[in-house]
């Protein structure tokens, strides 16, 4: 079979094809599965899409590890919907990937031999339930900045998967807040468990949104083509001017102690984030990370003779049909 | 290693009795049967259902704004027809859909059926898929009743459902 090598810059027509593709998306237009589009493109969004689709079924472990200890039933109702979303969010991502060329087997196999990447944010430990609502107010804030944004995004299939995840996502956000609030205005252990959580969770928080435009390479290629429309540092801005007022309202303590807010531009500005320990997390080091890998692992060995017994079921109906 | 990968089908959602059906995304599934479970539990575990159709992903037959252009549609004296089912993108707005429904009709061939929805209407993209290849939910009260009504239920539904939505207003909880 001859390997398709369209949208690469050795193509003969690659410079024209290119200045067409561009001017589509300066016209806002979406760029759908059957059209031409650059290999680097693919490639980019196969990445992003991908790593988006793992990062919500890691997601589901941290949470997942509540379900059984929620307080009230009321809590556990919620808190069982979130996690089924974020594995629905997992498929309608898988699915926009899929449309690039690339197979459900081979993300998934990336994931479990620990090649591919998801949100450094899920190789933190959930240690009480007051990090249950933090997860759902800052965590899920923080994502919703970002799919807001790629919900504008010049792929077609990712820009949809984004639209309805925001639109589920914004109930986790609710929910959480809902919860940290409460938790807030509490008793005196109340507020020091929610406290705490917030003390653990606030620098992964901002970091979710990756590193400084200046450190992100892919950023300018990323912009120029509509895959992203803001650059990190702009989520991050979003996420801050809209969630530090709210958590300093509710009596809660920022722990940041150089966080400011800038009269002039109306914006709230954050310390240094440690990256180091970012960069430790996403090489491996995190708290969680062996523990959320084997867990996926140890989930997709343990479902195989669902899948088994299914694909037996089904080939046999086919051979009955022929019959 | 393990297995190879289940076949993905395709997933048309109608969210009310008069609506359109229209074209959410995709499952994989091991048949027909079990991509309408699967296909319930990612595309209806929230909002409102009045049937979901599946058909094997490879029965689409998908067009493009750029393959609009070289879109050759041949008809043959006497040459057998079936009836398609054309799914049209209407435009490059925001959506949650990928096409919505255009309508049924009787084509030669995928191409034919899409040449014929031309006509009806306009699309940035188009879907054709033949209708025998279609699998639905049944559109019974009591089906509809049981594959869909729970999802109303569901706690967590509505944004309003949280009262407390800013850090001052807690106190009126």
């Amino acid at each position: 079979m001859v390997k398709l090598r369209i949208g690469y810059p050795e193509d003969p027509d690659y410079q024209e094809r290119l200045e067409e593709f561009e001017a589509r998306i300066a016209r806002g237009e979406k760029i759908e599965p059957g059209d031409w589009m650059p290999a680097e493109y693919r490639r980019q969004l196969i990445r992003m899409i991908s790593q988006h689709a793992h990062s919500e079924w890691v997601g589901m472990l941290p949470e997942g590890a509540w379900i059984t200890r929620a307080p009230s039933i009321r809590r556990k109702l919620i808190l069982l919907a979130k996690v089924q979303d974020e594995a629905g969010h997992g498929q309608y991502l898988y699915h926009a990937a899929e449309t690039l060329g690339i197979t459900r087997e081979e993300m998934v196999e990336a994931l479990l031999s620990g090649k591919a990447k998801y949100s450094n944010i899920f190789n933190y430990p959930t240690l009480t339930w007051a990090d249950v609502g933090i997860i759902g107010w800052l965590v899920d804030g923080m994502a919703i900045k970002n799919q807001t944004m790629l919900a504008q995004c010049s792929y077609g299939p990712y820009s949809r998967a984004m639209v309805r995840i925001c639109a589920e996502e914004t109930f986790h956000h609710k929910q959480g807040k809902e919860a940290v609030l409460l938790y807030a205005r509490g008793s005196r252990k109340q507020r020091q468990m929610v406290q705490d959580a917030l003390n653990r969770w606030w620098w992964p928080t901002l970091m979710m949104a990756g590193p400084h435009d200046t450190d992100s390479p892919h950023t300018p290629l990323l912009l120029r083509w509509g895959i992203k429309t803001k650059t990190n540092d702009q989520v991050r801005q979003e996420f801050l001017n809209e969630h530090v007022p709210e958590l300093l309202d509710a009596g809660l303590t920022i722990p940041d102690p150089n966080l400011r807010y800038d009269e002039k531009t109306g914006n709230w500005i954050h310390g240094p984030i440690p990256w180091d320990e970012f960069w430790k997390v996403i090489n491996g080091e995190g708290p969680m990370n062996r523990h959320r890998l084997m867990a996926r692992r140890r989930a997709h060995e343990e479902g195989r003779w669902v899948r088994e017994a299914l694909e037996a079921y089904g080939q046999r109906r086919l051979a009955q049909a022929a019959d | 290693m393990w297995g190879t990968e289940w076949p993905r089908f395709e997933v048309i959602k109608q969210d009310t009795k008069h609506g359109p059906p229209q074209m959410v995304g995709s499952v994989h599934a091991a048949d027909p049967e079990h991509a309408l479970l699967v296909a319930r539990h990612v595309f209806v575990r929230r909002p409102a259902a009045y049937a979901l159709f599946v058909a094997p992903a490879e029965a689409f037959f998908h067009v493009s704004q750029e393959g609009l252009k070289e879109l050759r549609p041949g008809r043959m004296e006497g040459g057998s027809e079936e009836p398609y089912w054309v799914c049209a993108k209407r435009s490059h707005r925001r959506s949650m859909v990928y096409g919505d429904l255009v309508g049924r009709f009787l084509a030669q061939g995928p191409e034919d059926a899409i040449a014929q929805a031309l006509l009806q209407a306009q699309g940035v993209a188009f879907w054709a898929v033949p209708e025998r290849l279609l699998v639905g939910t049944e559109p019974t009260e009591e089906v509809v009743e049981s594959w869909f009504a729970p999802a109303k239920e569901k706690t967590y539904r509505l944004q309003s459902y949280y009262g407390l939505i800013t850090a001052k207003g807690v106190e009126d909880a």
